[in-house]
């Protein structure tokens, strides 16, 4: 069988290895950016090439296929699906894994998305005010309050400015930063032409995060096992917003600090809003989907926003649980016959993913790029784990230079966090910097510490949603201005 | 003994001016007749100064450095003759300038300014070397716990914004962020615009263990030190106290306010009412961190506006955290007789008896005038008109400290240490 898989990261990597796996022995063929070493190793060893192409142009995508006529094609990333790709190849006939444009929108369009959970009162949503012009946009957030600024277009998984404020002495020191970023973030969106609004503001809210992926034909609904991302930059959780520097999953399909429960109602959100979206665009959605949640003392199990694809690096957390054919999984998803197949994962082993970059990411990639990198893959392969090789390119000289993101992912697995914590701290070290440039990553993914850590906010967000539960508060966030009456606008701040 | 606070906001939009005026509120119960703000740029500047509305102004940029205590000496900053690094203590050290001088050095060359630190503090090894705080000019800061861990010293952030690092978790509350990491004895943190990186120097635990008084005194209630309550490592002192109690008493009363907490404690133990005996005049001040004698009484005296009708005719059991050299439970006791009209004060202590001066001179303690140390138990009672003096015992003190898994540091009550440590 003959895949070509569009994308050039760790996320593709991982579904390269997922995919060799299969039964149904594939070639792979990969269309990407730039010489991931990874993938192009992957492909190689299948019998299959590597193309390096602009994989957000439908023309050059759909050329590679021509060429090799695949029996399947899976859109990794999420701006191919923005610009057409996905599009482009269904409508040339071929069998894709992968949400078109228009169902891509949930996506790309955090307005968008949220609009749609008010519109069909989903579970989960939060408060939010989007603006298409900078003069209103202005005038709103002189009297925000407690609220996280976003670009409305998914625009790498950054720029996005969480500023806490429920103490009215340090309010005018936030509006003072509110202000300026909210114009800061308008000259950065202007360059996005392929949308109207630009900016969202919307409800802060706290609690533990985590991810839900699902993969679905239109009809049926495969979810995923949870999986648990960490944006900050630094330990701790300290520090920018990155696209992700590890995750954990396991043991089983639930994280230990979320409960069935909770793991049942997120499905049953991120399922109701794959129906409410198709609904809307009427399409079908083929491809991967997926919830980045947050456990909340408003909702519990709360939206924080949608991806139309896998997530990365929590895809990562799979490669080395799945116990079946994950690509008949993807074929039946791609052919609509999903109904027929199921995911089978070793419900007791536990994973941890951890990333590593140069230092410059996440805020100046010009800084990151251009570090040549090496990791000793036989002796990580030792340890049991695995390397996902993500923004590195090899060049000329047969070095891998960095791409100005996180370069490796490392994936570790074993029967406890204890484990797996274990083999994942050692492995990271077996990656260096070839001219001393530094390197970083989390030490603290996957640590006892900070597992606890979550028990606790979760344990916090649960005593709080349940007590909302029974006085059918759930969601609701009333705010009263003596003289103008009572509102359900958690938006305004304390400034007058 | 001074406490720092450290801003560094990853954005270049803030100016941290007010916030670190909020932080330094915070922290001034510690100490705050000085205080020294540092901030980055093409020198790394330092304004030393008395108040901290103003010097809290001098912290306009996105990264401030900020040592406050009780006078100048508890302040100590040095920065190097090109300016370009700055190095503060939270005590005057002798090694302060060696390092400082090792890491001018190793900035200049370029050099790894983390490595030049861990170098120089490993050479200077020493029993009472105080934690460190260190900025650059190019806005990269260093925060060290001392590896003799007798402060502590806490890092936490707000959203993706900031990284703070503070003596007391409080200033990390009160900023709006979130409590990250109690910094292990020996451990420090590189924080600059695009790293973070943890390191180790000196991590010697045997050697180590926190001051008491930070638990007993220091440290607000609604502070976390080092994963532990301090609210209800308080209460349980006073849970303990209640063992010692002889006679009969009507009502429990704590000395403001730091001994209030015990006092809850106390009279849940005994089940009898806690109350309010004290109303404070011109806000809080810590009597204790004055050096000046008439200044501390100043302090003691404004503190202790009676509650008569709460206290008149009653036997009162009396809490204080500590007696150093007693005049403040003079006070009380004179208030209680003469101004209320009480028969009987038993007094409690929820602590041994200070009988050793501070060897890492973190408690300023000058045996001459400490109670303990110079009176007999009977002489004591007389002249504190008291009807009976109860302290905890060192095996009290100890069998509580291992209870929440900690390892005190106790010189100064004739032990070395109390606890275990975890």
């Amino acid at each position: 069988m003959k895949v070509l898989l569009v994308g050039s990261g760790g996320r593709e990597h991982a579904l390269a290895k997922l995919i060799r796996r299969s039964l149904l022995e594939p070639r792979l063929f990969i269309a990407m950016d730039y010489r991931n070493p990874g993938l192009e190793r992957e492909a190689v060893e299948t019998g299959g090439r590597g193309f390096v192409v602009h994989t957000t142009s439908p023309a050059e995508v759909a050329k590679v296929a021509e060429e090799i006529s695949p029996d399947l094609i899976v859109i990794g990333p999420e701006e191919p699906q923005f610009h057409g790709v996905t599009d482009e190849l269904r409508e040339r006939g071929y069998i894709v894994f992968g949400a078109s444009s228009k169902c891509a929108e949930v996506e790309k369009s955090k307005v968008f998305a949220r609009s749609l959970m008010w519109k069909y009162k989903i579970y989960g949503r939060l408060y939010f005010k989007a603006f298409t012009g900078i003069e209103e946009a202005r005038r709103f957030i002189e009297f925000a309050g407690d609220v996280v600024i976003k670009p409305a277009r998914q625009a790498g998984g950054k720029g996005v400015k969480v500023l806490k404020d429920t103490q009215a002495y340090l309010s005018r020191d936030r509006a003072e930063v509110k202000k300026t970023y909210v114009e800061k973030l308008f000259s950065e969106m202007e360059r996005y032409r392929d949308i109207d609004y630009k900016i969202l503001v919307e409800q802060r809210v706290e609690g533990v995060e985590y991810t839900s992926m699902i993969i679905t034909d239109g009809n049926a609904v495969i979810p995923l096992p949870l999986v648990q991302d960490h944006p900050h930059a630094y330990e701790f959780d300290i520090g920018p917003e990155t696209g992700g520097m590890g995750s954990i999953q396991g043991p089983g399909w639930v994280l230990p600090f979320i409960t069935r429960e909770e793991f049942a109602k997120t499905v049953e959100v991120v399922s109701e809003v794959l129906k409410a979206l198709q609904n809307e665009v009427r399409e079908a959605y083929v491809g991967a989907f997926a919830g980045q949640m947050m456990l909340t003392g408003i909702w519990g199990p709360t939206v924080i926003e949608f991806y139309s694809r896998f997530g990365d690096p929590e895809i990562s957390n799979l490669v080395p649980i799945v116990t079946n054919d994950f690509l008949e999984l993807l074929d039946k998803a791609a052919r609509r016959k999903l109904a027929s197949a199921k995911l089978d994962i070793d419900e007791n082993r536990v994973t941890i993913v951890k990333a590593l970059a140069p230092a410059g990411y996440p805020d100046d990639k010009k800084l990151a790029s251009g570090h040549p990198v090496c990791i000793d893959e036989s002796r990580v392969r030792e340890l049991g784990c695995e390397v996902l090789y993500a923004s590195v390119e090899l060049q000329g000289d047969g070095l891998m230079y960095s791409k100005g993101s996180r370069i490796f992912e490392i994936v570790c697995s074993g029967n406890s966090y204890e484990e797996a914590y274990e083999k994942a701290e050692k492995a990271v070290t077996y990656v260096k910097s070839l001219d001393g440039w530094p390197l970083f990553y989390r030490g603290d993914i996957g640590s006892k510490e900070l597992l606890m850590d979550r028990f606790r906010t979760a344990e916090r967000a649960r005593t709080i949603y349940w007590s909302r539960m029974r006085r059918g508060l759930l969601g609701k966030v009333l705010v009263w201005i003596p003289g103008e009456g009572i509102s359900d606008n958690p938006l305004i701040g304390f400034l007058r | 003994m001074g406490s720092f606070l450290v801003v560094y906001a990853f954005d270049e939009l803030w100016s941290l001016a007010n916030i670190v005026r909020y932080g330094l509120l915070s922290l001034q119960h510690r100490g705050s007749q000085s205080c020294v703000v540092c901030v980055p740029g093409e020198k790394v500047v330092c304004t030393q100064g008395e108040s901290i509305d103003e010097v809290s102004k001098e912290a306009f940029k996105n990264v401030a450095l900020v040592v406050i205590g009780n006078g100048s000496d508890d302040t100590p900053v040095e920065t190097d003759n090109t300016k370009s690094i700055a190095v503060a203590s939270e005590r005057p050290w002798s090694g302060s300038d060696g390092v400082l001088q090792a890491l001018a050095k190793a900035l200049s060359g370029n050099g790894d300014i983390v490595e030049a630190f861990v170098s120089a503090v490993s050479k200077a090894s020493s029993n009472a070397m105080p934690s460190l705080a260190v900025l650059t000019k190019r806005g990269e800061v260093i925060v060290w716990r001392s590896s003799s861990s007798l402060s502590p010293l806490v890092l936490g952030s707000y959203g993706f914004d900031m990284a703070i690092a503070a003596s007391e978790s409080v200033a990390i509350d009160i900023l709006g962020g979130e409590v990250k990491r109690f910094l292990a004895p020996g451990e420090g943190m590189y924080i600059a615009r695009h790293l973070l990186k943890r390191f180790t120097v000196n991590a010697n635990s045997e050697r180590s263990g926190l001051c008491t008084f930070e638990f007993l005194y220091l440290a607000r209630h609604d502070a976390i030190i080092d994963g532990v309550s301090v609210y209800l490592f308080r209460k349980l002192l006073g849970k303990e106290l209640a063992k010692h109690i002889e006679s009969e008493v009507d009502v429990v009363v704590g000395v403001p306010e730091t001994a209030l907490p015990y006092a809850i404690g106390f009279a849940e133990a005994i089940e009898k009412p806690f109350e309010m005996a004290f109303v404070a005049t011109g806000g809080r001040k810590r009597s204790m961190l004055y050096s000046d004698p008439f200044e501390k009484l100043v302090a003691i005296h404004l503190k202790m506006n009676p509650i008569r009708s709460a206290l008149e005719g009653k036997r009162i059991a009396l809490i204080d955290d500590s007696m150093v050299t007693g005049s403040t439970i003079k006070t009380v006791s004179q208030i209680l007789r003469f101004r209320v009209g009480v028969p009987e004060i038993h007094l409690f202590i929820a602590s041994p008896p200070l009988v050793a001066q501070c060897p890492f001179n973190v408690m300023k303690l000058d045996m001459k005038s400490l109670l303990a140390a110079n009176l007999s138990e009977s002489l004591a009672k007389d002249y504190l008109e008291v009807d009976s003096l109860h302290w905890l015992s060192k095996e009290d003190v100890n069998g509580v400290v291992s209870r929440f898994g900690l390892k005190l540091c106790g010189r100064c009550f004739g032990v070395v240490f109390f606890g275990c440590g975890k």
